[in-house]
């Protein structure tokens, strides 16, 4: 038997053209809902909204079996070619083994972050990436809205917004102003952080 | 951008994909680049309830690794009502599936941030400290924030907004799981009842002065109440800042 190896995303591609076809509709309304409610009872899983953060290493285990269980079971549906791209337990098992387990954001140096993992008791605090998470910002008060937050010292990593326009113009998906847009984005997003005196910073 | 800067590329609900993102997602891994790969589950949309899409959150937490070898997952399940991150539901989807992951793996990940209410109000900073605890205390790695005003209002996000979300994080890093689920259960019915008359809130230029870039006093001022609110709930992280700054 050969030991299953992770996957790439050429791997991942291939088979969105040769695995098996479905209606999109089949896999949104009936595939999905029913392996999860399946996997539900199969694992007797039981959440306690008012536990926010279960205490319960059992329901744990059992949320995690059902999860890498629903994945191999279902796999992932590819919209364009109409096919599910399937892997195998020991393909998602090697995979998610050889995953970082740390990496840098932004340059090493003052205004540069390791990220590495954690735990739930962890007294080290997460990363903290300040921005508007997507939300739109119009094109004048774009770079302004992004050094509040990269002016802030807890803040130790940027995610950016939307630019609703450039040269007032609306970035429409697929064309040559979205283009325009995310270029200008990032390069507002770094003018940010320079004149937060925050270069180096991570985006 | 640096190839430590993240590059994000999107899965799409519910486990499904579209050829583009593959293309782009193999320039990021052929140009060694840091690749973040998000999902946020609709809680009430395909999976269903709770605990069915707590089980498609941990299979699209997984996917990112397996599918676009991402360096981070970036999570965020969302409300299909709310349109919010910050409901009891959602949160407790965001805990479970990190909790479930953290048991059998060690992978980096994220949560993003999408209060009901906007800038400069109580509600907003309060929905923000439920979101860093939970995410906090469940072991994530990063905290993304804040689109605020359910992330569709223009200019409606601010700087001070992920302070709060930072102050929060550093405050309970460490505390026990009991006791943060004590704290979470209070902390969420101060603000639950009001999502149908979250306060809109004011946009950017109405809570920083834009010349300055100094947040306005009336946005210190709701900040502080919020610094209270939390104070009163245990957390001695303020208390505690004011004695260093103060010494």
């Amino acid at each position: 038997m050969t030991l299953a190896r992770p996957l790439t995303v050429m791997d991942v591609y291939d088979r969105a053209k040769t695995g098996p076809k479905v209606e999109e509709k089949d896999w949104d309304f009936k595939i999905i809902p029913q392996t999860a409610m399946k996997l539900k009872k199969k694992y007797g899983i039981k959440m306690d909204k008012h536990k926010i953060i279960p205490e319960d290493e059992a329901l744990c285990k059992n949320l995690f079996k059902a999860g890498l269980e629903l994945l191999a079971t279902c796999g992932v549906y590819c919209i364009d070619t109409h096919r599910v791209i399937k892997y195998t337990e020991e393909e998602i098992l090697a995979s998610v083994t050889a995953a970082p387990k740390t990496a840098q954001f932004g340059e090493p140096g003052v205004n540069g972050r390791t990220i590495a993992c954690r735990k739930h008791d962890d007294k080290r605090p997460p990363i903290i990436q300040g921005g508007p998470t997507g939300a739109p910002c119009s094109e004048d008060l774009f770079l302004k809205i992004h050094q509040s937050y990269a002016q802030e010292p807890i803040v130790d990593t940027i995610v950016d917004g939307v630019m609703q326009t450039i040269k007032g113009k609306d970035p429409t998906p697929g064309t040559p102003w979205e283009i325009a847009a995310v270029k200008a984005e990032a390069k507002a997003v770094r003018e940010a952080q320079m004149r937060a005196g925050r270069c180096g910073m991570g985006l | 951008m640096r190839t430590t800067d993240s590059h994000e590329v999107s899965q799409l609900n519910e486990l499904k994909i579209d050829v583009s993102a593959l293309a782009f997602d193999a320039h990021y891994v052929l140009s060694g680049d840091m690749i973040m790969c998000e999902q946020m589950p609709i809680f009430g949309g395909y999976a269903g309830g709770l605990e069915e899409t707590t089980i498609v959150d941990v299979a699209t937490t997984l996917n990112s690794f397996v599918m676009m070898q991402a360096t981070w997952h970036l999570d965020g399940p969302t409300h299909v009502r709310w349109g919010n991150t910050t409901s009891r539901e959602t949160l407790a989807i965001a805990g479970h599936a990190c909790m479930a992951i953290e048991s059998e793996l060690d992978l980096m990940m994220g949560n993003q941030y999408y209060t009901t209410a906007g800038p400069c109000t109580v509600m907003c900073l309060l929905e923000t400290a439920a979101q860093a605890i939970t995410d906090t205390c469940s072991g994530r790695e990063v905290l993304s924030g804040v689109a605020a005003s359910k992330g569709v209002a223009t200019n409606y996000t601010t700087g001070l907004e992920a302070r709060f979300m930072g102050e929060c994080a550093y405050a309970v890093a460490g505390m026990e799981t009991a006791k943060v689920n004590e704290l979470l259960d209070k902390l969420i019915s101060l603000y639950e009842k009001d999502y149908k008359q979250a306060p809109v809130g004011k946009p950017f230029e109405g809570c920083y002065d834009t010349t300055t870039l100094l947040p306005t006093q009336e946005y210190l001022d709701v900040y502080d109440e919020a610094v209270k609110i939390m104070t009163d709930l245990g957390l001695d992280y303020w208390t505690k800042k004011k004695s260093r700054v103060d010494a």
